[in-house]
């Protein structure tokens, strides 16, 4: 079984999207360990189940490297030769040692005390030093801590630490009903409201067994476009502020923010949130109001657009800098605008939602992989939203934007493409209540490949390679 | 460049007032400093937020709200701070760093509670990670503004709202 995991891993037919473990102790005896991948020919989901009762076999690949650590914190399961098993999310700092918080035979009732400092990697070379960041940083962003260990300006090695932001959403959701479990996927990673929002309700509604009317689906595939154009804009501001262009970054955050307002006037909410619901939609869109903005956004985006790739100080400072080669984007089974920028294309609407799409959504990618490729995908990106959002306003089907839902129990995968990329829920209800509720956020995949993007860069390069990729840090460590 | 300088007189000046805002949303529950009115310097410190408040945050700073004309400023280090904005229901693994950050601000610090969340834990009351809110750890915030996440205009109207 190892093996066959490992062949598919390599293979290039075969899109690794995570690995989700269940206990199944009380009914079947094991934990479950599901890895999942997509079947880029056959357009279908493929899931390889592993049975594990203390161990699990470790598979050396690097985007296995978080998972197995993860599984070993939440489950206390063991990948059996690993080489370096360090606690992931629960630092040894503030977390008690034998504390697995997703078994269901946790206790919770625990005194959260640390016993050990976390043990950092081991590298310092003569001549290097060390430069420390975070946990809290210099602007508005998350909590995360980087070493950079360097020679003169050039990085020599980089390890990240997250996991400041975790929670514990998935032990929280247990019991609660999948309504509630709703709105807490709209709180999962903030800008990614609406995408994560609808991987939840699409796994409640295979469960439930319902097809939503096509208006519905509809609605829901211009909202999501909605994030997507709002989300890259804001990257592309912040590529421009990162390179020092604060003209381009303001003209452009203007544009977000008229897309916030817009967001305001469809839903009452400027992120979109509360009005996706199991079983379609609760509320019609003005279309017209999205028209006028976008026809307005259009114009002016193409403006700084032209202004990005015409100017030579820009370009100056995004080519050739953070570079992943497509070896290691594969290693990690990189997702999103990360890969498709490194000449690996998966997108799940046009790999699993063909129908709704068609050809809407092109296979483009790009080889370089340097900072100047991932803001050339999110143009890409962007005009694909433009036309996706026009194509399906003109062809909104007529009827109900919602159904009727009957509650029933089982499990399934919810999957959605985010501005960031695959975003997969594994979910499983009983009773009527959540049992288990697996988040996978893009940004699992893709933190860990910033190690490899920084190497060689001058230190001073770090801020725009970081704001390139725009990981989350909010559904990286729930 | 003439293309620009035209675009310039052709749009005009885009920030606007701050209101409406929702006085529903602003808690004050203690004054702040007369003498850094006009001038604060905000370092701002994610708890644990969903990272929607974080982009109403920054865009305080866009063109429309343009917060650094009323004297508001983000800094980089608390050393340099006169408030924090505290965001997110403070995990278990951000409560050190958090004090940390609140020892190096000089007095008299100004502590501004940003989202529901920031206060009692929100939704995420309850979770094993989470220390559940500025209450529960005993520190009692100057202004609190409440909303999931709170609107740009109600975030600067509140800060201006604890000099009256």
């Amino acid at each position: 079984m190892k093996h066959y995991i490992e062949s598919l891993l390599h293979s290039d037919d075969h899109q690794f999207l995570g690995v989700f473990v269940s206990d199944d102790l009380e009914k079947e005896g094991v934990f479950k360990i599901r890895y999942l991948f997509c079947d880029i020919k056959s357009k279908k989901l493929n899931t390889v189940e592993l049975n594990a009762k203390d161990t699990f076999p470790h598979i050396d690949i690097p985007v296995l490297d978080w998972y197995e650590r993860e599984i070993y914190d939440m489950f206390g399961l063991i990948p059996e030769g690993h080489p370096n098993l360090r606690p992931l999310m629960l630092f040894p700092e503030n977390y008690p040692k034998d504390f697995h918080p997703l078994r269901k035979d946790a206790n919770m009732n625990i005194k959260y005390e640390g016993y050990k400092t976390y043990p950092y990697e081991d590298f310092d070379p003569e001549g290097s030093f060390k430069i420390l960041v975070g946990p809290i940083h210099a602007g508005i962003i998350e909590p995360g801590h980087f070493r950079f260990t360097l020679i003169g300006e050039p990085i020599l090695k980089l390890e990240i630490r997250h996991f400041y932001k975790h929670k514990g959403i998935e032990k929280l959701s247990e019991g609660k009903t999948p309504e509630e479990g709703l709105k807490l996927s709209e709180r999962i990673s903030g800008d990614h409201s609406v995408a994560h929002s609808l991987a939840f309700v699409k796994a409640v509604e295979k469960i439930y067994d319902i097809d939503i009317p096509p208006k519905a689906r509809y609605i829901r595939a211009i909202l999501l476009e909605l994030e997507r154009l709002m989300c890259n804009l804001n990257d592309f501001a912040f590529i421009f502020q990162d390179v020092g262009y604060s003209f381009g970054a303001q003209k452009v955050f203007a544009l977000k923010e008229l897309l916030m307002r817009l967001n305001e006037t469809l839903t009452g909410n400027r992120f979109n949130r509360n009005i996706i619901k199991i079983g379609g939609v609760s509320k019609e869109l003005d279309t017209n109001a999205i028209k006028e903005v976008l026809g307005l956004l259009e114009k002016e985006y193409l403006k700084y657009k032209k202004l990005f790739l015409n100017s030579s100080t820009v370009l100056e400072r995004t080519d050739t800098t953070g570079r992943i080669f497509y070896e290691t984007a594969k290693k990690h089974a990189a997702l999103g605008y990360v890969a498709k920028a490194s000449n690996i294309f998966f997108d799940t609407r046009a790999i699993l939602e063909k129908d709704l799409y068609g050809s809407l959504v092109k296979a483009f990618k790009l080889e370089k992989g340097d900072v100047s490729a991932r803001v050339k995908v999110r143009f890409n990106d962007i005009e694909e939203s433009f036309n996706i959002i026009k194509t399906f306003i003109e062809n909104m089907p007529l009827g109900d934007i919602a159904k009727n839902i009957e509650p029933k129990d089982g499990e399934a995968f919810g999957y959605e493409e985010g501005q960031r990329g695959n975003i997969t829920h594994f979910l499983r209800i009983e009773q009527g209540l959540i049992s288990r509720w697996k988040i996978r956020d893009p940004s699992f995949h893709n933190w860990p490949i910033i190690q490899k993007a920084v190497l060689g860069d001058i230190i001073a390069d770090f801020p725009l390679i970081n704001k390139s990729l725009n990981l989350s840090y909010a559904g990286n460590d729930l | 460049m003439l293309n620009i300088l035209k675009s310039f007189l052709k749009e005009g000046i885009k920030t606007e007032d701050i209101t409406p805002y929702n006085e529903q949303n602003i808690v004050i529950y203690k004054k702040l400093p007369k003498h850094l009115k006009g001038s604060l310097n905000i370092r701002h410190v994610d708890c644990g937020s969903c990272n929607a408040c974080e982009y109403e945050l920054t865009a305080l700073s866009n063109v429309f709200y343009d917060i650094e004309r009323f004297g508001i400023k983000f800094v980089a280090s608390p050393k340099h701070a006169d408030a924090l904005t505290i965001t997110g229901p403070i995990t278990r693994n951000m409560y050190k760093p958090l004090l940390d950050a609140i020892q190096n601000t000089p007095n008299p610090k100004v502590i501004i509670a940003i989202g529901d969340c920031s206060i009692d834990g929100g939704l995420f009351k309850g979770a094993y990670g989470i220390m559940g809110g500025l209450k529960d750890i005993n520190i009692e915030p100057h202004i609190l503004i409440r909303g999931c996440p709170p609107h740009p205009r109600d975030i600067i109207s509140g800060i201006l709202k604890g000099f009256d």
